[in-house]
């Protein structure tokens, strides 16, 4: 992340002015024209909002942290040594670049100094070490619909909880159950989003499993469980 | 030794005659100049717009069959010069010296130029490892002798040599003796980052050669035939020994040795596999000029620019997206559902001794034709099925290349070593290995059980973009936002090919069935027709007008098809394109071949989608080409 843009930006935001209800605030003109330099034409009106959001914060960080410097030194004003400290210590904190050059080459050259392992013949999956792996999760996703009975019939809205940014629109093509008797509604999960989301690692079920004594084991939805069995 | 010469400059009064002894031939330039040159003040900075300009004028005045190759100068010059000034605080001249002279730099340069403009100061450098990279390499110049020869003695007539000792310190002149390349020989050879390629870091011999085969017998499979046979009679048929590939006993000099790297061996499973894909291949269809393949394509609907990745198993039988959102996403091809393993409770009551006990373990209820993985933390920017369908990877935005099961549909195992965005993956031919390459600039070799990678690639200037296995696994192709693609030998991490001549960053990458050629596609829409073992570029192939996202051979060899983000899909003819290259010595020790301007001749189709990039291809068992793409609204 280049500060260049930022730093003619702070060089060209004047005291603030009102602006003409009919063009954009000065700000705001000034990040197009930043646009337009840096070559991209196409772009969402909103992102130079985003532009200008990020710009009020990294700056406002910076000088917060210059005031400290230079409270420090015990100088009366912030001056232009102290920017340039507090944006280099930034810097090394948030906008990490990748490894140098020559630091790359070296740990290339020790890394292919080393002969390529033999493989053993015959050896099932070949994974790493177990604790290298994967494989031993401590949670599982669930579906929503164990609860339905009540309500059978109706389609559950499908939520997507873990993370995701649902950018894609679902798109049922209103799959009605095939009975409206039917408990767990088999829609085709192509044509909707996922139905299994919750993530069941603390909820605590109203069917409380009677022979769980141990108030700190986790509580684990009782039905197909497999543990329980 | 460079510190030496510093004291001998400053020693000796300045004239023209003080370089007689300091002029070292250009090729033997040490590498430790580049520690010491950040601190070397090249001469006045504000006389720097008036070296430049003389340079300029010389060039531009020069006889016309020298004017191509000496003006190859002017922009790895107006880049150092401009650095120089940057990184020594300069801001006021550096402005002025590129307001002057970048407008008068090569097109193809735009980008750079529009990166450099925002370095004004110092600190800026710092962070941008690319330039900073850019300013600590020597910048690789192919020039012929004659043209040197005049530019050496132009620069060391003049009293002023400002110029040559910014030449000998940031230019690496590779002479040639031939003829002085005309300018369209001279454009279609450069544009990457770090200049063209010395012609020694393409001279190491490179196995391009296929692996052996095994052989064994194709079985008689009576089944098989009676469901083509329409009279439903059982034909008698002789066990016919495999002969495809393996027609003489003799090694291929061109072929590596079998165990020159370690392989998995074949397991069962591996070879029914084989004999399904010999089967398939009596009955592949021969394309040509003639024959151009089907095109089935298959459209990623309401995906919303969110498709990222696509990749299809060998046999054609299952399709996986990589999104933008996260996910990845699983669907089969084939009315054959994805099944995945049953859980331990259910797989206990099973009988296992069971004839069809592999049957059994499957789990029917929840069989569907998508199944959905969640892991990632970022969007998924390659995927790569394993060569036997069991497993599949994808790598990310969030610095992790994931090995999924195909058969639990479940992450297994999540490689960290990249911190950064890992652009692509890809698992090797034979399993076991894969290759992956990102932001950080290097590619690295992991195998399935080591949670290390076992081999790092390092050497580019910028992201590594693309990464692929040649088809014996001895080698792995990258390619990167230096517009340059390398050649990487598996066994020891050495860089054994550069080849340069794209103008944008390489997105797509395809060896040739045959293992001796190397096709390439960037954002300037050319195809790039590399021969492997010379070190050559043989073809190009022009005709696209947008990113070429997605390359790949036909089974034999004979076509290829490229995808691009155009919305078409366009085939060459491929072997028109390779015969008749005349790679002698005597070419070859030039470093680069006449291009004939065939683009038009090998054109065999142009098949334009409605609004559809194409993201990926793939030539099916039987030379079907199945395209993919994600239908974009605008």
């Amino acid at each position: 992340m280049t500060g260049s843009g930022l730093s003619e930006e702070a060089e060209a935001m004047e005291p603030a002015k009102m602006a003409s209800p009919k063009s954009a605030p000065k700000d705001a003109q000034v990040m197009a024209q930043i646009l337009k330099d840096m070559g991209i034409t196409e772009y969402e009106p909103r992102v130079i909002n985003q532009m200008l959001e990020f710009t009020y914060r990294y700056v406002t960080t910076i000088l917060e942290d210059a005031k400290i410097y230079s409270s420090h030194a015990k100088k009366s004003n912030v001056d232009a040594d102290d920017v340039r400290l507090a944006i280099q210590c930034r810097t090394d904190q948030s906008f990490t670049s990748p490894p140098p050059r020559d630091f790359l080459l070296d740990i290339a050259r020790q890394k292919n100094q080393t002969p390529l392992p033999l493989i053993k013949p015959y050896s099932g999956p070949r994974l790493p070490p177990d604790r290298y792996c994967l494989t031993a999760p401590n949670y599982r996703l669930k579906s929503l619909q164990k609860k339905v009975s009540s309500s059978a019939g109706r389609i559950t809205v499908p939520r997507l909880s873990v993370g995701a940014v649902s950018s894609r629109p679902s798109t049922p093509t209103l799959a009605t159950p095939t009975t409206p008797t039917v408990q767990n509604v088999l829609i085709n999960p192509s044509l909707i989003g996922p139905k299994n989301i919750l993530i069941t690692t603390n909820m605590v079920s109203s069917q409380n499993p009677p022979n769980d004594s141990n108030p700190l084991k986790r509580k684990h939805e009782d039905d197909d469980d497999y543990d329980n069995l | 030794m460079r510190g030496r010469r510093v004291a001998v400059k400053s020693c000796l009064p300045r004239s023209g005659a003080s370089w007689v002894g300091g002029g070292v031939a250009v090729e033997d330039q040490p590498d430790v100049s580049a520690v010491l040159s950040a601190y070397n003040q090249q001469g006045d900075p504000t006389l720097y717009e008036e070296y430049y300009s003389g340079l300029k004028h010389f060039i531009e005045c020069s006889l016309d069959c020298h004017r191509a190759e000496l003006s190859q100068l002017f922009y790895p010059l107006f880049v150092h010069m401009y650095l120089e000034l940057v990184y020594n605080q300069h801001e006021s001249e550096a402005k002025s010296f590129f307001e002057r002279f970048h407008g008068d730099q090569e097109c193809y340069y735009q980008d750079d130029l529009r990166v450099l403009s925002s370095l004004t100061k110092k600190e800026h450098m710092k962070g941008n490892e690319t330039m900073l990279d850019f300013r600590t390499s020597k910048f690789v110049l192919r020039i012929s002798r004659d043209s040197y020869q005049l530019l050496k003695r132009h620069l060391q007539e003049k009293q002023n040599n400002q110029i040559w000792n910014i030449v000998q310190e940031h230019l690496y002149i590779d002479i040639f003796d031939g003829m002085p390349r005309s300018k369209q020989q001279i454009d279609a050879m450069v544009g990457s980052l770090a200049g063209e390629a010395k012609r020694e870091a393409n001279k190491a011999k490179v196995f391009f050669g296929l692996l052996k085969e095994p052989e064994f017998d194709v079985p008689l499979d009576d089944e098989d035939e009676e469901g083509e046979n329409e009279e439903g009679k059982p034909k008698k048929k002789k066990p016919k020994k495999d002969s495809g590939g393996s027609k003489s006993k003799k090694q291929d000099p061109n072929a590596p040795p079998q165990n020159r790297i370690p392989l998995p061996e074949l397991k069962d499973s591996d070879k029914l596999d084989k004999v399904m894909n010999m089967k398939e291949a009596a009955r592949r269809v021969r394309l040509g000029p003639e024959c151009l393949p089907s095109i089935c394509f298959y459209t990623f609907l309401n995906a919303y620019q969110g498709l990222t990745a696509v990749d299809i198993t060998d046999d054609s039988s299952m399709i996986v997206g990589g999104f933008a959102d996260s996910t990845v996403r699983v669907w089969s091809v084939t009315p054959k559902k994805l099944r995945s393993v049953k859980t331990a409770a259910d797989l206990s009551l099973i009988d296992k001794e069971s004839d069809d006990v592999l049957e059994r373990i499957m789990d029917e209820k929840t069989a569907s034709e998508l199944k959905i993985l969640y892991g990632h933390s970022g969007p998924v920017y390659g995927t790569s099925f394993s060569p036997d369908r069991n497993y599949l990877l994808s790598c990310s935005e969030d610095g992790t290349v994931r090995l999924w099961s195909l058969q639990t549909f479940t992450c297994l195992v999540g490689y960290k070593g990249h911190n950064y965005p890992v652009w692509d993956t890809q698992f090797s031919p034979y399993g076991y290995y894969f290759v992956s390459g990102g932001h950080d600039r290097v590619a690295r070799l992991w195998a399935t059980d080591h949670y290390q990678p076992l081999r790092i690639f390092a050497g580019h200037l910028a992201d590594v973009t693309c990464t692929r296995f040649h088809p014996n696994s001895n080698y792995i192709a990258t390619g990167s936002a230096d517009r340059t693609v390398r050649l990487w030998d598996v066994l020891n991490g050495n860089c054994v090919r550069i080849f340069t001549g794209h103008k944008g960053p390489i997105h797509s990458l395809a060896f040739s069935p045959n293992g001796r050629f190397l096709a390439t596609g960037a954002t300037d829409g050319r195809v790039l027709l590399w021969d492997i073992g010379h070190g050559l570029m043989v073809g190009e192939l022009k005709g696209h007008t947008d990113t070429v996202y997605a390359l790949r051979f036909s089974r034999d060899g004979e076509i290829l098809a490229s995808g691009s983000m155009d919305n078409t899909v366009r085939l060459w003819d491929a072997v028109k394109a390779f015969e008749d290259l005349e790679t002698d010595d005597f070419t070859t020790a030039t470093g680069h071949i006449n291009l004939p301007e065939n683009s038009q001749d090998l054109l065999l189709g142009t098949y334009m989608t409605k609004s559809t990039p194409v993201v990926h291809l793939h030539f099916t068992r039987r030379n079907l080409l199945l395209a993919a793409g994600a239908y974009s609204s605008q």
